[in-house]
């Protein structure tokens, strides 16, 4: 049985699926098991019995689900205020822009970014101090830190909401907006109106998926709630953190990441309820006939809304630069009085062999996830394989401390913790659902006549795939590179726990180092891990272009429309 | 019902190019003016711009009254101007019922229930409420289209190419119920179709006023 036949293809892409889902069912083992008192020698004592002693659980429980759905729920609110007030104006192309870098930003980085602007010592406070405020020193109480964890959900919305908007774009396509809304108009509906009568109804189904990531990632989240969140009470994910690092609190630490899986679990079917009374009142308001009005203040402040959102991420990341290259900023200077470049190149031990690794396990990480997404979208295709979307989305949709910890222990158990391999290969799993996402739709909008007047030329499959149908796809590869770099460089957990501390990537120097070190070198190392997905996002920008200006230079002034996808 | 009155009507491309200009004409109620020329004359940005939504990338001036209220610069939906396309647009999450419910103004719920069933009836489409626009055959979706159109009570109907879409037996079926459906309104008609141009219509050709 040879790798060419058929059957040697559906055993190859079985492979495939099984290398996937195996981190996902020995994690939730790995998880399970210990939680329930099933593996004493690994995780001894009842830690179910441990975690609900534990008087931080309760109020990190509570702490986790405040923050984790208001920041969703804001998350949802943003991107439909943003598409209702914005899409369709001129204000939308430049939006269009700016989305996509902070989509590239790492959490950890932006998370630090939005510290310097919100801390006491922050820009804000230094933009109004003394004129305004009358400080000369940072305020004592100022609104970060804050106990109800408001800097940790403006982080999560800042940084979800491009993620989310994304999502919903890419599907207006498909929903014939602007004839939708010309025809809503003419039957006297106000824009918002249409928009929420005749387009939300069905887009909404269309991004339920993306929107059940975002509340899963936003109750679990542990590198920004750490950054950002106050530590007592910290969410629930962090404190499981504290746990797992300790031998005699593992079974409380599973125990905990198992009610964290359930609390998200609970969360789904709430927001599915939601979903499903909002879906009824919207129907029998669509029956009333109620035609609204065109309020420009509503306009207003949606954009007004959008606005302060990329204001803040914007200056974040301006901030995160500026303090790189700061040598002496005093409080309430706006501005740095001295520059230098000491803060880079100081501590190059501290940014390089991070930076090292970083760019090591990303590029091994997207190799892989290319190559892993080529061969399943190719057997899809040739309908080897069935179409399984759903699949691919099972780990994004568990907690990563839920799995992470179970699958921590099995590589444990096996000897391959701490191992480089064990970790791209956690990294690869959290990288190929997007990727696969991304070269989804192309992949499957590809007219298979290319292929087919190829091979009618003689062309053997090998020769269609590797001149015609990738080169049609570069742009969509490109993308999905730079997607799949972004997504490994903000790896924290991943890293963390199944490099046993012997792989420093930015992610975790960045986490690990904050507070302990000085910020400016903080602020280099920020730059530095946004630096990597930003350049994968300019060159998988760049790249299709340059390529196509070569072909039009070589073949004439007007190349083929199909070369320049 | 008021006549449908432009005037100076003038459209130009970013690039320099007229496609109208100076262009005037009146629609009385019953009147239909039929706008024929080649594709790229103007006649469905001649439509756009009535109805308040043409790309903004478009140089337009002139004026546009219904009766004696200008409406050049009304929002889309002030204008009360009923619109039908090539594609019949009906929602696809709303049932047969829903669709038409969503193009009425005003009323009781009964009352709406009934104008509905009433004008599903009058359409030999009786019994169609609960039914998934899906489910519809061409002719069925073109006339729920235009019921819609017409339920939301407009002061004027603007067609852009709305039968061209269909094959040539349902196309003479639905054109017949449109003109008799709309018999009291003025009816601005885009073609390339001279069998779409009933016999009382005007014929405006902008490949002739260029």
């Amino acid at each position: 049985m040879s790798l060419t036949s058929r059957w040697g293809q559906r055993v190859l892409a079985l492979c495939l699926i099984g290398l996937f889902l195996l981190p996902v069912i020995m994690g939730l083992a790995g998880t399970l098991l210990p939680a329930f008192g099933l593996t004493p020698e690994l995780a001894p004592g009842n830690g179910f019995a441990q975690l609900l002693a534990d008087p931080r659980f309760l109020p990190a429980l509570s702490f986790s689900v405040f923050t984790g759905i208001v920041s969703t729920v804001l998350i949802l609110a943003m991107t439909l205020l943003t598409l209702v007030c914005v899409h369709g104006t001129r204000w939308w192309s430049w939006l269009s822009a700016l989305m996509p870098p902070v989509l590239a930003v790492p959490h950890a980085a932006l998370a630090i970014g939005l510290i310097f602007l919100l801390a006491p010592s922050g820009e804000l406070v230094r933009l109004i101090s003394p004129g305004l405020s009358g400080w000369e020193r940072p305020p004592q109480s100022w609104i970060v830190p804050d106990s109800v964890g408001w800097s940790l959900i403006i982080g999560l919305v800042i940084k979800e909401t491009p993620f989310l908007l994304l999502a919903a774009v890419s599907q207006l396509s498909a929903l014939n907006v602007s004839a939708s809304l010309r025809i809503g108009r003419t039957l006297g509906y106000a824009p918002a109106r249409c928009w929420s009568r005749l387009i939300l109804p069905r887009l909404y189904p269309r991004i339920r998926l993306t929107l059940l990531i975002i509340l899963a990632f936003n109750l679990t989240v542990v590198d920004m709630a750490i950054l950002l969140g106050p530590s007592n009470p910290p969410t629930l994910a962090v404190m499981l953190m504290s746990l797992v690092n300790d031998p005699g609190s593992r079974a409380a630490a599973s125990a905990g990441a198992v009610l964290l899986g359930a609390l998200v679990a609970l969360c789904f079917l709430g927001m599915m309820l939601v979903e499903w009374v909002v879906a009824r009142i919207a129907a029998r308001r669509r029956q009333s006939g109620e035609r609204g009005h065109g309020v420009k203040l509503f306009r207003r402040l949606g954009m007004g809304a959008v606005v302060m959102i990329l204001i803040a991420s914007m200056s974040s990341l301006l901030l995160l630069l500026l303090w790189s290259f700061a040598r002496r900023w005093r409080f309430p200077d706006a501005l740095p009085g001295q520059w230098t470049l000491t803060n880079w190149t100081s501590r190059s031990d501290m940014l390089l062999q991070p930076a090292m690794t970083t760019l090591l396990i990303a590029v091994t990480v997207t190799i892989l996830s290319l190559l892993s997404a080529i061969i399943w979208l190719e057997f899809e295709r040739r309908s080897i394989v069935p179409r399984i979307d759903g699949i691919w989305f099972v780990p994004l949709l568990i907690p990563q401390v839920s799995l992470l910890f179970g699958w921590q222990a099995v590589t444990l158990w096996a000897g391959m913790d701490g191992h480089w391999w064990s970790v791209v290969y956690t990294h690869w799993l959290y990288t190929l659902p997007y990727v696969i996402l991304i070269l989804a739709v192309a992949w499957r909008e590809l007219a298979p006549q290319w292929g087919q007047a190829a091979h009618v030329l003689g062309a053997g499959y090998w020769r269609v795939l590797w001149h015609i149908r990738l080169p049609l796809l570069r742009r969509p590869l490109c993308q999905a590179s730079a997607v799949a770099v972004a997504v490994s460089v903000a790896q924290y957990l991943p890293t963390l726990l199944m490099g046993a501390g012997r792989h420093s990537t930015l992610a975790t120097e960045l986490v690990t180092s904050f507070g302990g070190v000085d910020r400016r070198v903080i602020a280099a190392l920020a730059v530095l891990q946004s630096l990597l997905p930003l350049m994968a996002f300019a060159l998988a920008l760049i790249y299709p272009v340059w390529r196509s200006a070569r072909i039009a230079r070589e073949t004439g002034p007007s190349p083929s429309r199909a070369l320049d996808r | 019902m008021h006549e449908l009155c432009v005037r100076d009507l003038s459209l130009q491309l970013p690039n320099g190019k007229w496609l109208v200009q100076n262009l005037s004409f009146n629609v009385e109620p019953g009147q239909v003016l039929a706008l024929m020329g080649p594709s790229g004359s103007g006649k469905s940005s001649l439509l756009s711009w009535l109805t308040g939504t043409i790309d903004p990338r478009l140089c337009a001036s002139g004026e546009v009254w219904l009766g004696s209220t200008e409406l050049t610069c009304l929002p889309t939906e002030k204008r009360r101007l009923g619109l039908m396309l090539q594609q019949d647009y009906l929602f696809p999450h709303m049932s047969v019922g829903d669709n038409l419910r969503f193009g009425l103004r005003g009323g009781s719920r009964e009352e709406r229930d009934q104008r509905i069933s009433r004008t599903l009836a009058e359409a030999s489409l009786a019994g169609m409420e609960n039914r998934d626009p899906a489910t519809l055959s061409g002719g069925q979706r073109a006339r729920v289209s235009l019921l819609r159109t017409l339920l939301s009570d407009p002061c004027a109907l603007l067609l852009d190419e709305p039968f061209s879409g269909l094959d040539a037996t349902l196309r003479e079926q639905i054109r017949q119920f449109t003109w008799q459906s709309a018999r009291e309104l003025p009816v601005v008609l885009v073609t390339h179709d001279e069998a779409d141009i009933p016999a009382r219509a005007d014929i405006l050709d902008l490949g002739k006023t260029q």
